[in-house]
């Protein structure tokens, strides 16, 4: 199957670009492309000097187009090789050579010297132009390739933005929401129970059964309003400085009940020693339950939850990050079924839930977001590439805060 | 057994109706209810009632409003008020009621039990 060229496929990069990649290519050579390079440079002085020779010797005019591979060697090769291209050059139309008895005109060594000088004159220095014009190229190179990297972060920025923005929409529309559903889900709420205490003597199993699905109905909707004022409601945090560590344990026995109900084998593998952060303590273990729930929730009967904490360098990025600031990461890790691909990007989404309906508001994932979020943290969940499951991983910054 | 008398205040009648209801209904309780957070406190020196129970969010006069209004008055200062609000968090509000700042709140959609049990904290069974 014919594989269209990068340049084609790509619409951003013009038509002309692939043409001077070919010709960058060829001008700063490397590898196989050296050698070739070297041996038509090397053929095209022993044509010359042929053609010279062949003319009647080194006085006619010949002579200057020695100046074309000598050019063309200080192109590809740089200084060093414009200034052996013009020895070898000054060699080949030496006065000893055995061709210069086919000419008839005698040259002088003088001569000789003077033309060897010009070559290495014009050599050297257009060597030292290729020299310069390379090192422009590479610094645009580099410059480029940052240029590239900075816009993607913009983009990515953008796209952030947009989603924060959206999110605080939906935050400040469910507040008002919730709020007013509230009210008339109270008096369902109350109705309901007023039935249950009253008609329990003499109601059917029908109208028992009717009234526990109106109860369990109004519980459901409770659930989803207060997922609602959470995602509304986590602006402001109450922030201690706290072994991460000691959050994760905490956490962890708050669920260990579910875990052994449903034979989960909890693996812990926490750092010791970790820079103390900035945390929410009860947003964060919010946070870290609702994952360690999902996880067990998306293992069944059994499984590995895995929780893994580190320290992890930030390299010095484009924006002039401090390179030497530090994330703290928590990895939580399933071995559930994993993620659709197609659902990965839509998991931080208000509502989006993979859960079977009625056992997930969809919420629990944008809040998680919006806390770690507003600890200036990420928070990223992938499918795991070793075995089937989840990993989630969430990064602290570190920098400024112990 | 005297019932204890409460005073429910909310501006929603059906909530109002359902509370009267459900309290009368265990025969425990005497129940008058306003929809006026204004005539509230005209209410409460009517009825003198052991226990009011009071949306927090109303039109006009708010549920602190009242609270103040109440304390003003030495016949009504003494008599404990139980917020129902749709602002509080079931997290923040206990399930039976939560003070925070010296009142006690609870969290709508409350359950007859824990409302039940909320008002017996403070007027006895």
């Amino acid at each position: 199957m014919n594989q269209p060229k990068q340049a084609a496929r790509d619409p951003q990069v013009p038509a002309t670009e692939a043409g001077r990649n070919w010709l960058g290519h060829w001008l700063q050579p490397t590898g196989l492309r050296a050698i070739i390079s070297g041996l038509v440079i090397l053929t095209l002085i022993g044509l010359v000097s042929l053609l010279v020779y062949e003319t009647g010797g080194t006085r006619f005019a010949w002579l200057h187009l020695m100046y074309l591979p000598i050019i063309l060697a200080a192109a590809c090769f740089g200084i060093y090789g414009g200034s052996a291209a013009a020895l070898v050059a000054g060699i080949v139309l030496g006065p000893y050579m055995p061709m210069n008895a086919f000419t008839g005109l005698p040259q002088t060594t003088s001569n000789w010297m003077f033309r060897i000088v010009f070559f290495l004159l014009v050599g050297a220095f257009s060597g030292m132009i290729s020299n310069f014009l390379n090192g422009q190229i590479k610094r645009l190179k580099q410059t480029h390739q940052r240029l590239l990297q900075a816009h993607e972060e913009l983009k990515n920025a953008q796209m952030q933005l947009i989603q924060t923005a959206k999110l605080e929409s939906i935050g400040r529309l469910a507040a008002g929401l919730a709020h007013e559903v509230k009210n008339p889900l109270a008096v369902i709420q109350l109705g309901v129970d007023y039935l249950t205490r009253t008609a329990k003597a003499d109601a059917s199993r029908d109208s028992i059964e009717a009234i526990q699905e109106m109860a369990d109905a109004v519980q459901r909707a409770d659930t989803v309003i207060k997922g609602l004022l959470n995602f509304s409601r986590s602006e402001k945090l109450a922030l201690v400085l706290v072994d991460l560590n000691s959050v994760i344990e905490e956490s962890l026995v708050l669920v260990r009940h579910e875990l052994t109900k449903h034979c989960i084998v909890l693996e812990k593998n926490l750092a010791e020693g970790l820079p103390k952060i900035e945390l929410d303590q009860n947003k964060i273990k919010q946070v870290l339950i609702n994952l360690f729930m999902n996880a067990a929730q998306a293992m069944g009967d059994s499984g590995t939850l895995s929780v893994k904490t580190f320290v992890q360098q930030i390299n010095a990025g484009f924006a002039g990050q401090n390179p030497a600031s530090a994330s703290v990461v928590v990895q939580i890790e399933d071995t559930g079924s994993g993620i659709a691909e197609d659902k990965l990007d839509k998991l931080f989404e208000p509502f989006f839930t993979t859960k079977p309906v009625g056992s997930g508001t969809g919420l629990g994932l944008s809040v998680s977001k919006n806390i770690v979020e507003l600890h200036e943290g990420t928070i990223k969940i992938a499918n795991r590439t070793d075995i089937r499951g989840v990993a989630v991983t969430i990064r602290f910054p570190v920098q400024n805060r112990s | 057994m005297t019932k204890k008398k409460i005073l429910v205040v909310d501006d929603e009648e059906a909530m109002t109706r359902m509370l009267k209801r459900n309290l009368e209904a265990t025969n425990r309780y005497d129940v008058r209810t306003e929809n006026s957070s204004s005539a509230a406190v005209t209410a409460a020196s009517e009825f003198l009632p052991d226990l009011i129970l009071m949306d927090m969010m109303m039109p006009g006069m708010d549920g602190g409003d009242v609270a103040a209004k109440l304390k003003e008055d030495k016949r009504l200062s003494h008599i404990p008020i139980v917020f129902l609000t749709a602002i509080v968090k079931k997290e923040e509000a206990q399930p039976t009621g939560s003070k925070i700042g010296g009142l006690t709140f609870l969290a709508k959609p409350v359950k007859l039990d824990d409302l039940i049990t909320c008002i017996e904290n403070h007027v006895g069974k």
